[in-house]
């Protein structure tokens, strides 16, 4: 297998020039590779610099120094870190997807649709695109009468296996998911894991964050540990 | 490459009401926190803006009362006369002429077919002696549809769309709500399928139920037709909802643009801090 992503020294800090150029230092040298359909775990305590190491990759977080190559799909090699916004638009467009902690959507969208546009913004048609929705929420459970509600108005359960189904409908070909199992029950919480294992086996790469062992260790194939900012050891499952 | 996919290309377009020297930009902007020279009194209104304009994609302008959001926009729309600057639309001359140079005629080409404004105040983009399917009968006269028949299925057509009760388009939009005023504009500037919608405030005064039905025909319109548009909006609300990135003005400058969720995330510039702290 191939390398899909290699960070190289990277470096984040916060300047909060309104808060008299307060500083505060979040990852520092921070180094690691990813395989094709690896399945790579984020540990640490909260604050360590998980989800700023998660939302750099994305490029939500700027980072200040470091290269995050990326190798797409043409097998071209793109520093996300440095890549024109364009070039990192059309990758979230076809190939990198971020599933954040909590579900953010736009309102007044049903469920159905709020994961089925994930497909039609990929060219799907918006029939299919329904179809497959409806399949995904079968497998992970979601209740039948939620399907045409607003999220907003869902629990954290539901609003998690919407997010979860919106990230992994497209099929991406790098996956970033921050706690994908926090607000489930131990059944739910195995569904959700086997399709992202599924994904995992038609070689989607996935970074993944969780303080959950049950998770950790059913999915990863490696962990790494953060520490302040600092990665301390790599750990194999 | 993709690098060179732009449907519109801005460069280093500026705007000066009054005396016009030469490095009157480089005594205004946010470094000296005016864009009042202090020479000679002029007002940069906008000073050297640049950027590219994807096809399909959405660019958010944000920026506080009197930072050049509007007038950025209305230049695009030939509303105003620039200072100077160059600015190349992709369908236009194949791109290799500086619109700002084209002929009157050209000119009125462009506005009548490829773009459509939407103006904060329905006063701005309406005629209001006209009823509303009238409005949108004139701009699709520009566009060269002269069938009455045509033109009025169309106007029916974008009325039902934006959700304007059809049975009144023969009244006149002076006497519709605000937010029905407001789609009606939009019907008007969408009426000639143009390929680039820009938006100037159009949520703002509207309470937030209309708010809410116009960003959400604007998204839609955005989805089903794939137009580009550039959306001005103080409310980072609206642009967090609307848009892929997003460029943040402040006294006519350009203080950082970037994706839209990076500029609400990890905002680098100490305005943009300021602004994104603000948001309730």
């Amino acid at each position: 297998m191939g390398k899909l992503l290699e960070v190289v020294d990277l470096e984040k800090r916060f300047e909060m020039h309104i808060l008299n150029e307060k500083q505060i230092e979040a990852l520092r040298q921070v180094s690691f590779e990813v395989d094709e359909g690896e399945i790579v775990g984020l540990t640490g305590k909260t604050g360590s610099g998980k989800s700023t190491l998660m939302k750099c990759l994305y490029r939500t977080y700027r980072a200040n120094s470091g290269r995050i190559l990326y190798h797409a799909e043409d097998a071209r090699a793109i520093d996300l870190a440095s890549a024109s916004e364009h070039e990192v638009l059309r990758l979230r467009k076809t190939e990198i997807t971020y599933c954040s902690q909590f579900l953010q959507v736009i309102p007044r969208v049903p469920a159905i649709d709020v994961v089925a546009s994930a497909l039609v913004a990929r060219g799907a048609r918006l029939d299919e695109a329904r179809l497959l929705t409806r399949e995904c929420f079968e497998r992970l459970s979601l209740p039948k009468e939620l399907w045409d509600a607003y999220p907003a108005t869902f629990s954290g359960g539901e609003q998690q296996r919407v997010n979860i189904a919106r990230a992994i409908i497209s099929r991406p070909r790098f996956l970033l998911v921050d706690e994908p199992t926090a607000s489930l029950d131990l059944k739910t919480k195995d569904g959700v894991i086997d399709m992202l294992i599924d994904l995992k086996n038609s070689s989607t790469s996935i970074v993944l964050i969780t303080h959950d062992e049950h998770t950790l260790t059913r999915m990863a194939d490696r962990s790494l540990h953060l520490e302040n900012g600092r990665l301390k050891e790599v750990v194999y499952a | 490459m993709m690098e060179d996919n732009w449907l519109l290309r801005v460069r280093n377009l500026t705007k000066i009401f009054g005396e016009i020297t030469p490095d009157v930009c480089e005594r205004t902007g946010p470094k000296f926190s005016s864009n009042i020279c202090p020479k000679t009194g002029a007002v940069v209104a906008c000073s050297n803006i640049s950027f590219d304009l994807y096809p399909g994609e959405v660019l958010g302008v944000v920026g506080e009362s009197g930072s050049g959001k509007s007038t950025l926009v209305q230049m695009l729309y030939f509303d105003q006369p620039t200072t100077s600057g160059e600015a190349w639309f992709r369908s236009v001359e194949d791109g290799e002429t500086n619109i700002f140079d084209l002929s009157n005629q050209r000119k009125r080409y462009m506005r009548n077919h490829l773009m459509g404004m939407v103006y904060q105040n329905p006063r701005d983009g309406l005629n209001f002696r006209f009823s509303s399917g009238g409005n949108i009968a004139e701009k699709l006269l520009m566009a060269g549809v002269f069938h009455v028949g045509n033109i009025r299925v169309r106007a029916t057509n974008l009325l039902n769309h934006t959700e304007v009760p059809v049975k009144r388009m023969d009244e006149s939009p002076a006497r519709f709500s605000g937010g029905m005023q407001q789609r009606v504009q939009i019907s008007k500037a969408i009426a000639n399928n143009p390929p680039l919608l820009l938006l100037d405030e159009v949520t703002s005064g509207l309470d937030v139920s209309v708010q809410a039905k116009v960003l959400d025909l604007i998204r839609s319109l955005q989805e089903e037709m794939g137009i580009s548009m550039i959306v001005v909006s103080h409310d980072l609300g609206v642009i967090r909802m609307l848009t892929d990135r997003t460029m943040v003005l402040k006294h006519g400058q350009i203080v950082e643009q970037g994706l839209t969720d990076q500029i609400l995330q990890d905002p680098q510039h100490g305005y943009t801090q300021l602004l994104v702290s603000s948001l309730l």
